[in-house]
C-alpha cells in the first residue's frame, strides 16, 4: 500500500515532472491515448464565485463555443444515493451531489456558448422517477437550471429506463471492452451532439475515487443491468440497483448483449473499474468536469462515515482521463497507480483501464494544466480522513500545508451505510 | 364521563387483586377494558373514578370486519401489528429493508386514518399487544405504540406484555419506572388534546373502497405512500360526492372497477377547475381529455381536461410501492406541505387545524429503544424540515421537555428547521 509519504513525494515529484510538460507542446508527442490540456481553479464556494471560475476554466482550455455552438448538449450529474438523507444537517449537494451551483453555472455557460439544447440526465439510484422530481427531493429547484439558460431549451432525463425514447441505443467499445463488447443505454447518451460528465470529487469504497469518468457508472440503466431486471427483455422501470454488475450474479436480459468473459472474477473491484471504462469509451466524453469545492472523505459506501471536506477545487477539460488524472494528483493521488496503491486499493484503476482503450492518457507528464498549480492546491483526501475516534486527520504535521477539512474537533456526523 | 376522553387500559386477566387500582391515581387511564373482571376489581375501578368496559361490549373486529355503521361511539380495530422497525428476524437485531432501502417499519398509523375517514366522528381505539417470544419491550418500545396510534388522533388500549405485568404488581423499581413512562406518554398527549381535531392533509386524495377486490392495492397504497414520505387524504368511495376537495391538488381514483355516473361528474368537475386526477386504465374512457401533454412518469397518459389535467394508467397497476411513486411524481413533490431530511426512520403525520390555518408535524421514530438493532436510548437526531408555506412560528414538542420555539437556519438560501435529537417522537405545532 502506498504510503502517506509516499503520496507527499509524489506531490513533489509531480510538480517537477508539471514544470517540463508544461514546457511540452499541446499536442501530444508520444504515441498511444491521447492528452488533452486540463485546467485546475481554486473554487472556496459555491454561490457566486463558480460561474466566473468556470468561465475562465473554459477559457483556459480553449473555449466550448466551437464545441457546443448550435448543438443538443448533454450533462451527466452526479447524484449518486438517496437524496433526502445527509450527513447531519449537511446537504446531500455539499459532499455527494453535484452541487446545484456547478450544474447552474455549467448550463449558463453552455447557453452562453450557443448550445441549442442542453439535457440534463442521471439515473437516479434505482429509481424510474422524473429527475425533477429526485432534484425536488434533494431540496433543489430544477426550475432555477431553467431560469439558468439564456436561450437553449433545458429539459431532464432519468436515464435508468428507456425515459422518453422508443428505444435503448447500442453503443459498441472501442477495442472489444473490458467487460461487456456493448452496453444498451437510454436514447439520451445518443440523442446529442455533446456528453459532458460533472463529476464530483470524492472517495470511493469500490473504485476508490469518483471522479468524471466513474460518474459514468450511472449511464447504464438498471432496467437492464439492474437487479431485478427481467431474464428476457429490459424491465419497464427498475426493480433493483446495479448489483449485477458489481457482483456479476446474472447477466443482462437477453436483447442485451452479455458480458465478454463469465468465468472473470465476480469481484466489484476487478468489474466496476472494467465496466466504467468501457461507457467512457464507447460514449466519449466531450467535456469533463469535476466539482471539488466541497466534498467527502472516507470512503462513500464504505461503511465508515463520510467525512466532510472541503478542497476548494474545480477541475475542467475535453479528456476525461486527463481530467481525471489531474483530478486524482489534486486529490494526493498517483493516477499512475494501480490495484493495490492509494486509492485502489481494492480495485483496479479506472484510469488506466481507459486508457488502455485508448480514451486518454493519466499521465501527468503528458497533460498541460491551465490555471492553477497541482502542487499549490492539492488538497489531500487521505490525510484529511478522520481518525477512528472521529478526530480529523493522522498527520502530526496536518494543518500545515492543507486547507479546508473540518477544524479539529469537529467530526463529521456519519452517514453510514447502505447508501446506493 | 363523555366517551370522547375515555383513555383505555387493558386491564391484564391474572390481575385480580383490587389494590392494583391504586396504580392508575393521578393517571389520565380513566377507563379500563376487561375481560370477566372480578367485582371486587369493578367496584374498586368505580371508586376510583374509572370506567370499566367489557372487553365483548366492545365490537372489536378487524378492519374488513367493522360494523361502520355502529350506534356505539367509538371502533375498536383488531389484528394491528406492534409498531416498530421490522427485524429481520425475532431477536436478529437485524432490521428488514423496504422497498425504498429505508428499514422496514410496522405502523398501524394507516389503518387508524382509513378507519377515522370511514367513520368520521367515532373514536377509533386500536387493540395490540406486545410481541411475544422475544425481549420485552423497553419503555422507549411503549412510546412508539402510544404515539403510533395518537399520531393519528386514535388511541391504543394499552397492554402490558407478560413481563410487566407480573412485575408491576411487586412494585419492581424496572417495571415502574416503564410504567411511569407510559403514563407520562398518555398524559403528554392527553394534554395535546386539541391536535385530535387537526385534519390529516396532502395535496392528494386517495379514493377507494379499501375492501374487496380493491383492498390490497387500496390499503397497501395507504401503508406505502406513508412510507414514503407522501402526505395524503383519504377518502373513502362512498363519501367522494360529500367529501371537500378544496386544496387539493390532485385525486387517486385507485380502484379497477370504474366510478358511477354522479362521482364522474365530480371527479371530472375537480379537472376540469385545475386538478390532477390519476386513474387506472380501466376508468380512462370515462374521462377523455383534449390534447396529450408530455408525461414525466413512465406509463401514464397525461390529457389536459379543462384547466387540469387527466393521468390515464397505459398499464395495470400491479404494485402499490410504485403505484404511490408514480402517483407522488404525478402531483410532484415540489407541492409538499413538508421536505424532510434524514427522516427515513420515522413515520411522518402532517395536519391542519380545524380553521385551516395553524398546522401540525408529528415524526414517530422508530429507532428509539429495543425496538431496533437493540439500541436503546438511541436518538433520531439530525433531521432536518423545510415548511414552504409562510407561517410565523414553530413550536417543537417532546415527550421529555416543555415545549420551545425553534428557531430557523438558512441553509444555501433555504430556510429549515433543524430538529433537536429525540428518541420516539416529536411534533412541530406551526403557527401562521
Amino acid at each position: 500500500m502506498t504510503t502517506n509519504i509516499d503520496r507527499r513525494s509524489f506531490l513533489a515529484n509531480a510538480a517537477g515532472a508539471l514544470a517540463g510538460a508544461v514546457l511540452l507542446p499541446r499536442a501530444a508527442k508520444s504515441q498511444g491515448a491521447p492528452a488533452s490540456p486540463v485546467a485546475l481553479s481554486r473554487c472556496t464556494s459555491y454561490g457566486a464565485e463558480v460561474l466566473p471560475a468556470l468561465r475562465k476554466m473554459f477559457d483556459q482550455i480553449g473555449g466550448i463555443g466551437s464545441l457546443v455552438k448550435g448543438k443538443t448538449v448533454a450533462i451527466k450529474a452526479n447524484m449518486t444515493g438517496d437524496p433526502d438523507i445527509r450527513a447531519g444537517f449537511i446537504p446531500i449537494e455539499r459532499m455527494t451531489f453535484t452541487h446545484p451551483d456547478v450544474l447552474g453555472a455549467t448550463v449558463h455557460l453552455l447557453s452562453l456558448a450557443g448550445a441549442s439544447r442542453i439535457r440534463i440526465l442521471e439515473s437516479p439510484w434505482k429509481s424510474a422517477e422524473p429527475l425533477e422530481e429526485y432534484m425536488i427531493l434533494a431540496g433543489w429547484e430544477p426550475n432555477d437550471f431553467i431560469r439558468a439558460s439564456t436561450g437553449a431549451k433545458v429539459e431532464f432525463e432519468n436515464t435508468n429506463f428507456l425515459g422518453r425514447g422508443k428505444q435503448y441505443h447500442r453503443f459498441t467499445v472501442p477495442k472489444g471492452g473490458h467487460l461487456f463488447p456493448a452496453y444498451d443505454l437510454n436514447h439520451s447518451y445518443y440523442d446529442c451532439d455533446v456528453f459532458v460528465s460533472i463529476g464530483k470529487m470524492k472517495e470511493h469504497a469500490t473504485a476508490g475515487i469518483t471522479l468524471a469518468i466513474k460518474n459514468c457508472f450511472g449511464n447504464i440503466p438498471c432496467t437492464i443491468y439492474g437487479d431485478g431486471a427481467p431474464q428476457d427483455e429490459p424491465g419497464l422501470v427498475p426493480r433493483g440497483g446495479r448489483n449485477p454488475i458489481h457482483a456479476g450474479n446474472r447477466q443482462p436480459p437477453k436483447s442485451s448483449p452479455p458480458e465478454k468473459d463469465p468465468a472473470s472474477p465476480r469481484d466489484a473491484g476487478y468489474r466496476i473499474p472494467r465496466c466504467i471504462a468501457d461507457i467512457v469509451a464507447m460514449r466519449p466524453v466531450d467535456l469533463a468536469i469535476i466539482d471539488g469545492i466541497e466534498s467527502m472523505n472516507n470512503g462513500e459506501n464504505s461503511g465508515r462515515p463520510e467525512n466532510y471536506v472541503k478542497p476548494h477545487l474545480l477541475v475542467a477539460g475535453r479528456n476525461v482521463v486527463c481530467v481525471d488524472a489531474v483530478g486524482a494528483a489534486a486529490m494526493g493521488f498517483d493516477p499512475m497507480a494501480d490495484r493495490g496503491h492509494a486509492p485502489f486499493e481494492r480495485a483496479d484503476s479506472t484510469l488506466r483501464l481507459a486508457e488502455e482503450l485508448g480514451v486518454g492518457t493519466r499521465d501527468l507528464k503528458r497533460i498541460e494544466v491551465a490555471g492553477a498549480k497541482i502542487r499549490e492546491v492539492a488538497f489531500d483526501f487521505r490525510m484529511s480522513r478522520p481518525n477512528a475516534d472521529g478526530t480529523p486527520g493522522g498527520w502530526p504535521d496536518r494543518g500545515a500545508g492543507q486547507r479546508g477539512g473540518r477544524a479539529p474537533g469537529q467530526s463529521a456526523p456519519g452517514r453510514g451505510q447502505g447508501r446506493g | 364521563m363523555a366517551d370522547t376522553v375515555l383513555v383505555p387500559f387493558r386491564w391484564p386477566a391474572a390481575w385480580t387483586d383490587a389494590k392494583l387500582i391504586s396504580l392508575f391515581e393521578g393517571s389520565p387511564i380513566n377507563c379500563l377494558v376487561a375481560s370477566g373482571a372480578s367485582p371486587a376489581v369493578v367496584g374498586a375501578a368505580g371508586k376510583a373514578g374509572l370506567t370499566v368496559l367489557e372487553w365483548g361490549s366492545l365490537d372489536a373486529a378487524p378492519l374488513a370486519k367493522v360494523n361502520w355503521n355502529t350506534a356505539a361511539p367509538r371502533i375498536m380495530l383488531t389484528d394491528l401489528v406492534w409498531p416498530r422497525v421490522k427485524l429481520a428476524a425475532p431477536g436478529a437485531g437485524q432490521a428488514q429493508s423496504g422497498p425504498t432501502g429505508a428499514p422496514w417499519i410496522d405502523s398501524n398509523s394507516w389503518v387508524a386514518r382509513l378507519a377515522a375517514a370511514r367513520a368520521s366522528g367515532k373514536q377509533v381505539w386500536l387493540d395490540f399487544e406486545p410481541p411475544k417470544g422475544e425481549a420485552p419491550p423497553d419503555e422507549g418500545a411503549y412510546r412508539v405504540a402510544i404515539a403510533d396510534a395518537a399520531a393519528t388522533g386514535a388511541r391504543w388500549v394499552v397492554q402490558l406484555d407478560d413481563q410487566l405485568s407480573k412485575a408491576l404488581p411487586s412494585g419492581n423499581a424496572d417495571a415502574l419506572k416503564t410504567w411511569r413512562g407510559i403514563l407520562a406518554t398518555l398524559a403528554f398527549f392527553e394534554k395535546q388534546s386539541a391536535w385530535r381535531a387537526y385534519v390529516h392533509q396532502g395535496p392528494l386524495a386517495i379514493v377507494s373502497t379499501f375492501a374487496g377486490d380493491n383492498e390490497y392495492m387500496g390499503t397497501e397504497l395507504l401503508n406505502l405512500a406513508a412510507r414514503n414520505k407522501m402526505v395524503y387524504r383519504i377518502i373513502d368511495r362512498s363519501r367522494v360526492l360529500s367529501a371537500d376537495l378544496t386544496g387539493l391538488r390532485g385525486v387517486l381514483w385507485v380502484d379497477n372497477d370504474p366510478p358511477a355516473a354522479g362521482i364522474v361528474a365530480r371527479l371530472a368537475a375537480f379537472a376540469r377547475g385545475g386538478g390532477l386526477l390519476i386513474v387506472p386504465a380501466t376508468a380512462a374512457p370515462l374521462f377523455k381529455g383534449e390534447r396529450v401533454l408530455d408525461c414525466p412518469v413512465a406509463g401514464y397518459e397525461l390529457r389536459a381536461f379543462g384547466k387540469g389535467t387527466v393521468a390515464a394508467a397505459t398499464r395495470e397497476w400491479d404494485d402499490p410501492y410504485f403505484l404511490a411513486l408514480d402517483a407522488h411524481n404525478l402531483v410532484s413533490r415540489r407541492y409538499d406541505p413538508i421536505r424532510v431530511f434524514n427522516g427515513s426512520s420515522c413515520w411522518i403525520h402532517y395536519s391542519v387545524a380545524p380553521d385551516g390555518k395553524d398546522s401540525l408535524i408529528q415524526l414517530v421514530g422508530f429507532t428509539g429503544g429495543r425496538s431496533f438493532r437493540g439500541g436503546s436510548g438511541r436518538l433520531v437526531d439530525d433531521v432536518a424540515i423545510r415548511i414552504p408555506a409562510r407561517h410565523r412560528s414553530v413550536t417543537v414538542y417532546t415527550l421529555d421537555a416543555a415545549p420551545v420555539p425553534l428557531e430557523p437556519v438558512t441553509v444555501d438560501k433555504q430556510v429549515e428547521y433543524h430538529l433537536p435529537g429525540f428518541s420516539n417522537y416529536i411534533a412541530l405545532e406551526v403557527k401562521v
